[in-house]
Parts: structure tokens; sequence; C-alpha cells
């Protein structure tokens, strides 16, 4: 490093150091302060923002929180040029800068308490409840999800999330790594979902499982 | 000197350079001479016991005197503006108005927060089969001329690389087209320059210049966006 190059550094370390931030050092208040970078877009309450695409996340099941926020981190999700939303969600999971905060942050937001959120798309609730059959060996009849099998609950999602992500799978725009099986899993499945117009079925029916 | 503090890594990154310097030194030089000027006054004319108040008076000796502190100044200024506006023109033109011959071209989509590089892939040829798109790293062979096209998807950014000393705005609904030449092997910074909203300061990208043979082997195996490491 040439003279001038370690002065610059020197000179901008120092201007750093004068705007750090506590960070406690672990524990939902470390969390809480990770999850400032969240609420931008998922809200105080972890309930999503239909403005900007951003799925309710309060009370997801922390496995699926890390697992999620560790594959946008390395490119497993989100990282596909079709994928708008991924697009911004995958810079914001490189905020958190360790895999230890990444637990902790899960944490924090698996400890939020979850809600049903409301009908935007208004599907065949009957349609979808026997399209749902499939569904259920992984995410489960009441739709809570399933650890054994990576399986997400379902019930707390907005309709026009779930709509928007089984397009996703089914374009090859989520689940695009053979690396990452859960998704890659998902993604085979929704290639049996037959049009947009049973999508929305399915997420009419997901709507009525409560939380 | 400014390569000290940052490569050149492309084939007009030293006459930016040098354009910069020639603005540096033109204005640096008046800067200290009127500063200069403008203290020895302050002191030269301090309040003293006993001096007479200074009074503006029209007389041929004070017009003597406008015309060696304010009127020789000002056209040596007007000298040195004509001599900043050719240099600039100069730059521009080469850099910006003319499109030289090109050996390939890259697409480069900009949107929040990420940046999309199509290249053509083993087959030279742009929107085939063999097309490699990548996110936030870019691949290009040392040496070779590149017209970029540039676009954005939903709100302004500026693409740039500051080893280049190229920087670039992107419009949504316009297609903007330039060239670089890659001179230096290496991996260098790409950033947005353009507030594009929250994510706009962590919106970088990544990018490799490759000698013909690493460049072979990127495409012969690509990656599509790069692995994350804490
Ligand atoms: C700029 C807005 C924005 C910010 C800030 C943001 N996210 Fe996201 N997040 C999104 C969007 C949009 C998606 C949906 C991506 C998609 O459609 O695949 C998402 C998806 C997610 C998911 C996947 C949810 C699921 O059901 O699969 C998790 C988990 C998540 N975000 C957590 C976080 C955390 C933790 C933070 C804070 C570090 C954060 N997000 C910050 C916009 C944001
Ligand atoms: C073979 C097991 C399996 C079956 C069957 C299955 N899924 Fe999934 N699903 C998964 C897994 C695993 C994931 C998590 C993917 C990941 O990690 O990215 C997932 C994710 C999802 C998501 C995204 C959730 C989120 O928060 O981002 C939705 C929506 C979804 N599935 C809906 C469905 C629907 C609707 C069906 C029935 C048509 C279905 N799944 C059938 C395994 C399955
Ligand atoms: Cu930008």
């Amino acid at each position: 490093m040439t003279a001038a190059r370690s002065m610059t550094l020197a000179l901008s370390l120092s201007t750093l150091a004068g705007c750090a931030t506590e960070l406690p050092a672990a524990g939902v208040a470390r969390g809480e302060v990770l999850y400032q970078n969240c609420s931008q877009c998922h809200g105080d309450d972890g309930y999503g923002s239909t403005l900007v695409h951003a799925p309710a996340i309060a009370g997801l099941p922390k496995w699926y929180l890390e697992a999620q926020l560790t594959n946008f981190q390395i490119g497993w999700r989100g990282a596909h040029a079709d994928d708008v939303e991924g697009l911004k969600m995958r810079p914001m999971s490189r905020t958190i800068k360790s895999a230890a905060d990444v637990m902790v942050v899960s944490e924090y937001v698996a400890g939020m308490p979850a809600k049903k959120s409301e009908s935007t798309l208004h599907g065949d609730v009957a349609k979808g409840q026997a399209a749902y059959a499939v569904c259920s060996a992984c995410h489960g009849v009441d739709g809570k999800g399933n650890e054994a099998m990576k399986a997400p609950p379902l019930t707390q999602a907005q309709d026009w999330y779930i709509v928007k992500q089984l397009g996703k799978f089914k374009g090859g725009v989520r689940g695009y790594e053979p690396k990452n099986a859960a998704a890659a899993t998902m993604k085979d499945i929704s290639g049996g979902i037959a049009d947009e117009a049973a999508m929305r079925d399915l997420a009419a029916y997901i709507q009525t499982l409560p939380l | 000197m400014i390569e000290a503090f940052i490569l050149q890594a492309s084939s007009y990154a030293s006459q930016i350079d040098a354009l910069i310097w020639m603005i540096i030194v033109i204005t640096g030089v008046w800067f200290f001479a009127a500063e200069g000027v403008f203290f020895w006054l302050i002191w030269r004319f301090r309040a003293r016991p006993g001096g007479a108040p200074a009074r503006y008076v029209d007389d041929p000796e004070e017009h003597a005197l406008k015309y060696k502190w304010i009127e020789i100044p000002h056209r040596l200024i007007l000298v040195c503006d004509v001599a900043l506006i050719i240099g600039a023109i100069t730059v521009w033109s080469d850099i910006k108005l003319s499109m030289p011959a090109t050996d390939e071209t890259v697409r480069i989509t900009a949107q929040q927060w990420a940046w999309t590089f199509q290249h053509v892939g083993p087959d030279g040829q742009m929107d085939t089969e063999d097309d490699i798109v990548s996110i936030d790293e870019m691949h290009i062979q040392v040496g070779k001329a590149y017209k970029y096209e540039l676009m954005a998807k939903d709100v302004l950014h500026s693409f740039s690389v500051p080893v280049f000393r190229l920087k670039q705005d992107a419009i949504p609904g316009r297609v903007i087209t330039g060239w670089f030449k890659p001179t230096l092997v290496g991996e260098f910074d790409v950033q947005c320059a353009e507030i594009c909203g929250i994510g706009h300061g962590i919106m970088p990208a990544r990018l490799y210049v490759e000698t013909p043979e690493a460049h072979a082997a990127w495409l012969a195996s690509p990656t599509h966006y790069l692995a994350y490491q804490f």
C-alpha cells in the first residue's frame, strides 16, 4: 500500500469511528438493532409491504429465515436477472455481516407475532382446496410447514406473494441453483400448476388456513 | 500522482487524469495568487494609529491601478479558460463523442439494486443462445475494445468504474452506448454513482479484466453470481 492510500484509509477510518453506534453483544436486543435494516420494507411489525412487494416474515420459523437469508447472501436466491424483488432483497441480506448475526436476526424475526393478511386477489377457494392436496405432503394439511422437508409455513403469507413466488419457481427465477435442493424441489412441483389463475386459487385457499 | 491513489486501467484513463491535472494546476495557481494578494492587502492596509481612511476617488492614478490589478489578471484568466475548454472538448470528443471500432459488445442493465451484465458467449454474438448473463460481475478481456449498451429498469443509476475513469448515467427507457478498452488485468470495483433508493450505497459490482486464456476459461465455465464472503 502506498503512503497516499494508507493516508486515505486512515482518514476514512477515523471518520467512521466517529459515527459508529453501539451494537448490543447478543440476543434479542442485538436482533432488534439488526432488524432496523429490514423494517423499511418488511415493516416494524414484520408484516411486509405491498408497495415494495416485501413479504410478511413475522413469526416464520428460525430455520427457514436463516436458510433464506443465507440463500440470498450466497446467490442461491435473488441472483436471477429476472427476479426484480429478489435483486432488492439480495443486497439487504448482505447487510448482515456474519453467520452468527444471521441467526440473531432470524431469532428476532421468528419471535415477532404473525398475522393473517387481507385477500387482494380473490381466487376460487374450492378449486384451490382441491389443488392444495399436492402441497399438503410438504407444507402440511394445515399449511404450517414441515422442517424435515424444509417446507415453510404459508399461512401468514400475502396472497400476491404466494402467486409471485409460484410464478418465480415455475419460471426458474427461484430455485435455479441445482445445489439448493429444497428450492429445486419446489421448482419441480410448481411445474404442475397450470397457470396464474390456478396459483390465485391456491393462494385463496391458503389464506383461509388459520395461523 | 492520481494513479498512486487509483490505478489507470483503461486506454483513456490517462487522458482524464491529464485533464484533471490541467484543471488543478490552472485553478490552483490562480487560487493561491488570489488568496495571497487578498491576505497581503489585509496586512498592508491594516488599521494603524494615525493612518488616513481609504477613499474612492476617480482620478487617472486610480485607473492605472485598476488596470494593473483587475484588467490584466482578468485577461490572463480568459486565456486559461480557453486552454481549459480546448482541453476538455478534446478529451470529451475522444471518449464520449466518438465511437471507435470495437471488438465486442457488453450489455449492462441497472436496477434496484443490482447490475446485470449480458456477455456475448463464445460465438461473439449478442442475443444468441450462448450469451452469458451474470449478476454483479462483469468479465472482459484485457486489450479488447468494448462497446457497452447501458440501460436502467426502474430509476436513474450511474455506471461508475473508477479505474477506467468512466462514469455514465443510466436512464430508464433509453439505451446509452459508449466504449472502453481495458489495459490492466485485475479485479476492480464498479459502483452506482446516482442515488437510486435505500440500496444505492450497497449496489456495487465486481469487474474482472482477464487475460485471453483466463477469459476463455471463464467463457467455458461461467459464474453467474458472486459467492458471498463474510
Ligand atoms: C428494500 C426492501 C427490503 C429490505 C430493506 C429487506 N427486505 Fe427482505 N425482502 C424484500 C423483498 C422485496 C422480498 C421478496 C423477494 C422475492 O420476491 O423473492 C424479501 C424477502 C425476504 C425473505 C424471504 C421471505 C420468505 O418467505 O421466503 C426474508 C427472510 C427477508 N426478506 C428478510 C429480511 C431481513 C432479515 C432484512 C433485514 C436485514 C430484510 N429482509 C430487508 C425486501 C426487503
Ligand atoms: C416436495 C415438497 C413440496 C411440495 C409438494 C410443495 N412444496 Fe412448496 N416449498 C417446498 C420447499 C422445500 C420450499 C422452500 C424453498 C426454498 O427454500 O427456497 C417451498 C416453498 C414454497 C413457497 C414459498 C414460500 C415463501 O415464504 O417464500 C410457496 C408459496 C410454496 N412453496 C407453495 C406451494 C404450493 C402452493 C404447493 C402445492 C402446489 C407446494 N408448495 C408444494 C416444498 C414443497
Ligand atoms: Cu443504482
